[in-house]
């Protein structure tokens, strides 16, 4: 079927007449085929000269490979040939072309399986030897390609091809256009040649044929009759046509044995003889080579091995960082590497048993974060080293390692193990502050209604209150006994009481509604106590009266003095009341100063008269303040100088009496202050405020508060230091707690003083919201006397 | 080991400091199994001592108690049982159960006995017979009560007329069968007369030295000393012996000035007792005296604690404080313990401290005996032996502490600590004594050989404790 188009290829190319190039392809292929029969030669000749000629037989033997693909046949007619023989075969084949184009040619028409076809190429090829010429003319086609434009046939005789086997005749016509018809083409008598069987139909055809066993389609010469093999016969003539031993379970490549490197093998050498002495000596013939080898590097013949050069390296650019970089000298930053301790034993391994962790420990280990493991391994056995895996954070490590790298600085890494109890600033134990209060020492029961205010007589052995009963009461401080009372009003309640803070005499003052009483309890008195405290109250009332006859202008005024200095009641001047200033409007609190001479008494609805300083020796009541900012809430004196506190509620103004003049406005940042006590040194202010806060000023640092202590779940009804040397303060609260603290002054203003906490002091009932309404300290001892709403006075030691 | 426990045997050396109960056997080195108890170890030392009658006796190890067996003491203090015991045995305090109780109208304040073994009654040179033991009471409604121990009143001293002021007493002490000395809070010093047969009191003399109230007094009757300690920081030795006596201070006498005059007119005085002042004031405290008392071998040389935290070492003829000895708190009572040269003094902090008062001490505080929950306001010391003393406290009890029963530790600078061996709880009260010892607070405390331990309290009460089989 493809049988045309080739035979046309094959004219086409050996039709032109052989032009100087092709000769030289020619000759290439000529020469080929000579060098190779002569190769053959060779190797069949000697086996010595072979390997004697190697560097010569270079080509030989590249040629003797192509020898292996080319045809046996012609190997086998060329293998008498001399190489002169063939040379001029060669010199034949240039002009003559035919006898080698025929093989070729028959080779072809082998492969194929039309016979017609070969007789028609020996006519064409036959045509061509006669003209030697070439039938064709060439052109340049339209495309500018070369066209052979063939010669008319001559129809002569020769060209008779009527002898010639049945052809298809369909001339110059691709098959492919027979595809649609049964038939391929046509005789020469005009007759359809049909096509032939093939595929699905061929494989039916065969199918249907019944093979006998064994038959070869060969006919036995001897009998005539179809030869038939067995399948004996058919595997031996396989094994045979394959170059195969005959012979059943013939192993060719059995295992080899080194039979004579051994110990095993060889029980016995085969020769006792000794080595031969020519082992031992250079071999002549590997000299000779050696030298062959040396003689033809000498000459030039074999160029010694040259590295290939790389060029790819010249083409890749890459930037040396570090080409610059000059050795630097270990700064301070310069951190050295820590030195890694040598391995111990349970890095082995293969570690002694006492190394190896037992399942508790591995399981502790195993339940540690690994920023706390002490040992980043865990120590284990192997029989032997082959028996060690592999280490399997090997691609970890390696990675962590380049993070490392390329991320962190190399630092020193300080575990951060801090107590977060030292974070808190250093605050003394209470251990080491004491003493001071931590319990109740005695309960003084007897008042009827909230106690409303105590306070300590300055030598620390009795205790004053007062309340909502309108007694005011003096107990004794240990015992609790109570040892005096009067009962000042029988309506109001006592809102404050306070000693007259001199030792010598003996002087209480408590407020009462609008009436402030001046007491001297005698009954407790000595008779020259008694009397130097009535020497102190009694010279006012000369002063007031002289001063009453000699300016009687102001009384003459519309306005009424602001405080009206009296006698009480006989019955009360029979207890020891021995003087009651009445002033304009209900007084809450009452303060000392701490000379004794004066005192101030502050009543909120007062308005402009609600801060009011009294004098005793004088019998004088004076309002120092014409218009006052705010509801006053409490005032104090300052304890060394001629300064005067009033707390408003949001505010505390200090001013200075001999000035006359505001001195400070101190800004607690409270919504309502309730009372406020000036440190013993002057400088630190303690305000309570309704809002649950305890605040410390320092009236050096600032006008806002240098501590705020919230530790009260209810308001603070009362502050006070301790004025008796040791550094501790108490506040009071509805909560129905005491608080304790310590506050250290310190002299310098280099250092603030230091706040700590100390006791809850718990005890007092909170009774209609209201828990411990006053607290006082001991003039000496750390203790301190509550009152409380509950109606009791507790003594805390 | 529990199983063992019953085999474990350890030696044991006995000893006593009692020279009337030494064993006579030789050796004293026994081996004993650890099991025994106090109680089996007190029946052995009573079958070693072979007497006709058996003595309970306290067992002593290491000076700690022994409360449990042998061997839970030994584990309880880390001691080796194979080291020999130094075993002390002494008798038993035996608990002292509570008697009686003398109801008083109000608060009483300080009792003071007198009987054969009493200071006074020895003073007293033997008139005092044995079952007429007078117990002196003061209360704080001013008046002094004697009564027998059968707990009749057998007399009551007049309410003193001061003017109208406080009359509470605070301190009565005896100075002898017929005379004891009485003062409180109105100043005074007053020296009774108690006329057993008729049994009356008479005021026989009134002391004025002092402004402000007197908190403690003490009495030496063969010199007719007595020292005064008040609130207002100073101490004044008086002599029960009106004539010794200076002249009253004129401005400290009830009817010095015109208002106290006048009410002292008001209240009638019916007859006038004479008036005294000092012999001496010694003055160096700061604060409030609470507590004085004689050197007990040397009628010259006094104690005194105050509330500032001192303690004063004063001697009369020179008349100027010899010794302070300043401790941590305020110091409300004082007692001598005559045997080991101490003063035991209770302080407002709670608990008791033991003192060396000789100069050459040089610690402070030699031992610190805790376990009160409230001031200490009154110590005395046990007559029948050297070693115990009785406290009594506002937290409502009275305890009785042996001065061998002390461990050392504890804070720097208080020396041995101690604990008490028995709490004496007022009657009719149980359970854990309150800190601020409400209603029950005792004032005043005394232990007399006769009597036992008397107490008085703010419950109105004097209440009489005693071993009943001693």
């Amino acid at each position: 079927m493809s049988v045309n188009p080739r035979k046309r290829k094959a004219v086409a190319k050996e039709a032109p007449p052989p032009p100087e190039s092709e000769s030289e392809n020619e000759l290439g292929d000529g020469l080929l085929e000579g060098i190779l029969s002569h190769s053959d030669d060779d190797s069949e000749g000697s086996e010595e000269e072979d390997e004697e000629d190697e560097e010569e037989g270079d080509d030989t033997d590249a040629s003797s490979i192509i020898e292996g693909l080319s045809d046996e046949d012609e190997d086998e007619d060329e293998d008498e040939h001399d190489e002169h023989d063939i040379r001029e075969q060669m010199r034949n084949l240039k002009t003559s072309d035919a006898p080698p184009k025929r093989k070729p040619g028959q080779q072809t028409h082998d492969m194929d399986l039309d016979a017609a076809d070969s007789s028609e190429l020996d006519a064409a090829d036959d045509g061509d030897d006669e003209h030697l010429k070439p039938n064709y003319t060439v052109h340049t086609d339209a495309n500018g390609n070369t066209r052979y434009m063939y010669q008319e046939i001559d129809p002569v005789y020769e060209s008779d091809d009527s002898d010639a086997e049945q052809t298809n005749t369909i001339g110059n016509i691709d098959l492919k256009y027979y595809d649609e018809y049964p038939h391929i083409g046509y005789d020469i008598n005009g007759k359809k040649i049909m096509r032939p069987a093939k595929g699905e139909a061929l494989d039916a055809l065969l199918d249907s044929i019944d093979i006998p066993k064994g038959w070869t389609g060969l006919t036995d010469p001897t009998t005539g009759k179809p030869l038939n093999l067995t399948e004996e016969e058919l595997s031996v003539l396989k094994k045979v046509t394959r170059n195969e031993v005959i012979e059943e379970g013939y192993d060719p490549y059995p295992d080899m044995i080194a039979y004579f490197s051994g110990v095993d093998q060889e029980i016995m050498p085969l020769s006792a003889a000794p080595e031969p002495k020519r082992r031992f000596i250079p071999s002549k013939h590997e000299a000779k080579r050696v030298m062959k080898i040396v003689k033809a590097i000498r000459e030039g013949r074999i160029a010694p091995y040259k590295p290939p050069e790389d060029d790819e390296e010249q083409d890749q650019f890459t930037f040396d960082v570090w080409a610059d970089e000059k050795p630097r000298d270990a700064n301070s930053m310069h951190i050295a590497a820590p030195k890694l301790p040598p391995p111990g034993y349970e890095a082995s391994y293969h570690p002694p048993p006492e190394y190896l962790p037992d399942q508790a420990e591995q399981d502790a280990w195993l339940e540690q974060d690994e920023e706390d493991r002490e040992r980043e391994f865990l120590p284990k056995n192997y029989e032997a080293l082959r028996k060690v895996p592999g280490y399997e954070t090997f691609v970890k490590e390696r990675f962590e390692r380049s993070l490392d790298l390329y991320l962190a600085p190399r630092v020193r890494r300080n575990r951060l193990n801090i107590d977060p109890e030292s974070l808190l600033p250093k605050l003394p134990d209470p251990e080491d502050l004491k003493p001071f209060p931590t319990t109740c020492a005695a309960i003084f029961r007897g008042q009827e209604g909230r106690v409303r205010s105590v306070s300590v007589d300055p030598l620390g052995i009795f205790v004053a209150s007062g309340g909502d009963d309108g007694y005011v009461r003096i107990w004794e401080i240990l015992t609790g006994r109570q040892v005096w009372n009067a009962r000042l009003s029988s309506e109001e309640a006592v809102d404050a009481v306070s000693w007259r803070p001199v030792k010598e005499a003996s002087i209480l003052a408590a407020a009462a509604g609008e009436h402030v009483y001046l007491i001297i309890p005698f009954a407790l008195l000595s008779p020259d106590v008694e009397q130097h405290s009535r020497d102190i109250l009694d010279a006012g009332w000369g002063y007031a009266s002289s001063k009453s006859q000699t300016t009687p202008a102001p009384e003459d005024a519309p306005k009424t003095p602001p405080g009206v200095w009296s006698r009480p009641e006989r019955k009360l001047e029979n207890k020891g009341v021995l003087i009651q200033i009445e002033v304009r409007s209900a007084i809450k609190t009452l303060s000392w100063h701490r000379r004794g001479d004066y005192f101030t008494t502050v009543s909120p609805r007062g308005q402009s008269s609600s801060v009011a300083i009294h004098t005793i020796s004088k019998h004088l009541t004076q309002l120092p303040f014409r218009r006052l900012k705010g509801i006053a809430q409490t005032a104090q004196f300052h304890p060394s100088k001629a300064i005067f506190f009033v707390a408003t509620r949001n505010t505390i103004r200090s001013y200075d009496l001999a000035k006359q003049e505001l001195v400070k406005i101190l800004q607690p940042g409270a919504k309502w202050i309730s009372s406020i006590d000036v440190h013993p040194g002057g400088d630190n202010l303690l305000v309570g405020t309704y809002d649950k806060r305890l605040l410390w000023h320092d009236l050096d640092l600032s006008t806002k508060p240098y501590k705020t202590l919230r530790f009260h779940s209810a308001a603070i009804r009362a502050v006070a230091y301790h004025k008796g040397g040791y550094p501790l303060f108490a506040d009071a609260s509805d909560d129905g707690s005491l608080q304790i603290f310590h506050g250290k002054v310190v002299g310098d203003l280099m250092e603030n003083a230091t706040i700590v906490p100390l006791k809850v002091l718990r005890g007092h009932k909170v009774k209609q919201r209201l828990g411990v309404m006053g607290v006082e300290w001991h003039p000496r001892e750390p203790w301190c006397v509550s009152a409380g709403a509950d109606g009791t006075v507790r003594l805390w030691n | 080991m529990d199983s063992t426990a019953a085999e474990t045997k350890v030696q044991i050396r006995l000893s006593t400091r009692d020279p009337g109960l030494q064993i006579a056997e030789e050796p004293t080195v026994l081996l004993v199994q650890t099991s025994l108890s106090r109680h089996q170890l007190s029946t052995l030392v009573n079958d070693l001592l072979h007497r006709e009658t058996r003595i309970p006796f306290d067992i002593l190890i290491n000076g700690q108690f022994l409360r449990t067996s042998i061997e839970e003491f030994l584990t309880k203090n880390g001691i080796n049982a194979e080291t020999t015991l130094d075993v002390e045995y002494t008798r038993a305090l035996v608990p002292p159960l509570n008697v009686t109780s003398f109801e008083h109208d109000d608060w009483v304040s300080a009792v003071d006995v007198l009987s054969q073994s009493s200071p006074a009654g020895r003073w007293s040179g033997g008139n005092v017979q044995g079952g007429q033991e007078r117990i002196l009471s003061a209360s704080y409604d001013g008046l002094v009560r004697v009564w027998n121990t059968s707990g009749d009143v057998l007399a009551t001293s007049e309410a003193p007329n001061n003017g109208g002021r406080i009359t509470s007493l605070k301190t009565a002490k005896w100075i002898s069968d017929k005379k004891f000395v009485a003062a409180g809070l109105d100043n005074t010093v007053r020296v009774y007369k108690y006329d057993d047969d008729v049994r009356t009191i008479t005021t026989s003399l009134e002391l004025f030295n002092h402004r402000w109230a007197v908190e403690d007094v003490a009495v030496h009757a063969p010199s007719n000393r007595i020292l005064s300690a008040s609130s207002d920081s100073t101490i004044s030795l008086f002599s029960s012996n009106a004539k010794e006596n200076p002249a009253a201070p004129a401005n400290l006498l009830p009817n010095s000035t015109a208002a106290s005059n006048k009410r002292q007119k008001l209240s009638k005085p019916d007859r006038t007792v004479p008036a005294r002042g000092a012999l001496a004031t010694f003055t160096g405290h700061a604060a409030p005296v609470s507590s004085v008392i004689f050197k007990p071998d040397d009628a010259t040389v006094a104690y005194s604690a105050s509330h500032d935290h001192t303690l004063k070492t004063w001697d009369f003829p020179t008349q100027s404080c010899v010794d302070t000895r300043t401790t941590g708190h305020a110091l409300l009572s004082l007692c001598a313990i005559p045997s080991r040269n101490l003063l035991a003094t209770g302080t407002s902090a709670r608990h008791i401290t033991l003192v060396d008062p000789r100069v050459s001490a040089t610690q402070i505080s030699v031992m610190t005996l805790r376990g009160h929950k409230n001031g200490v306001v009154s110590l005395a010391t046990d007559p029948n032996s050297e070693y115990n003393i009785v406290s009594g406290s506002h937290d409502g009890t009275c305890q009785i502490w042996d001065l061998r029963n002390v461990t050392t530790g504890g804070q720097v600078g208080e020396g041995m600590t101690g604990e008490s061996v028995y709490t004496i709880n007022r009657q009719g009260v149980s359970g854990p004594a309150k800190s601020h010892g409400e209603g029950v607070k005792v004032f005043g405390v005394c232990w007399d050989k006769e009597v036992g331990i008397v107490s008085a309290g703010e419950d109105k009460k004097v209440q009489i404790n005693r071993a009943l089989d001693l």
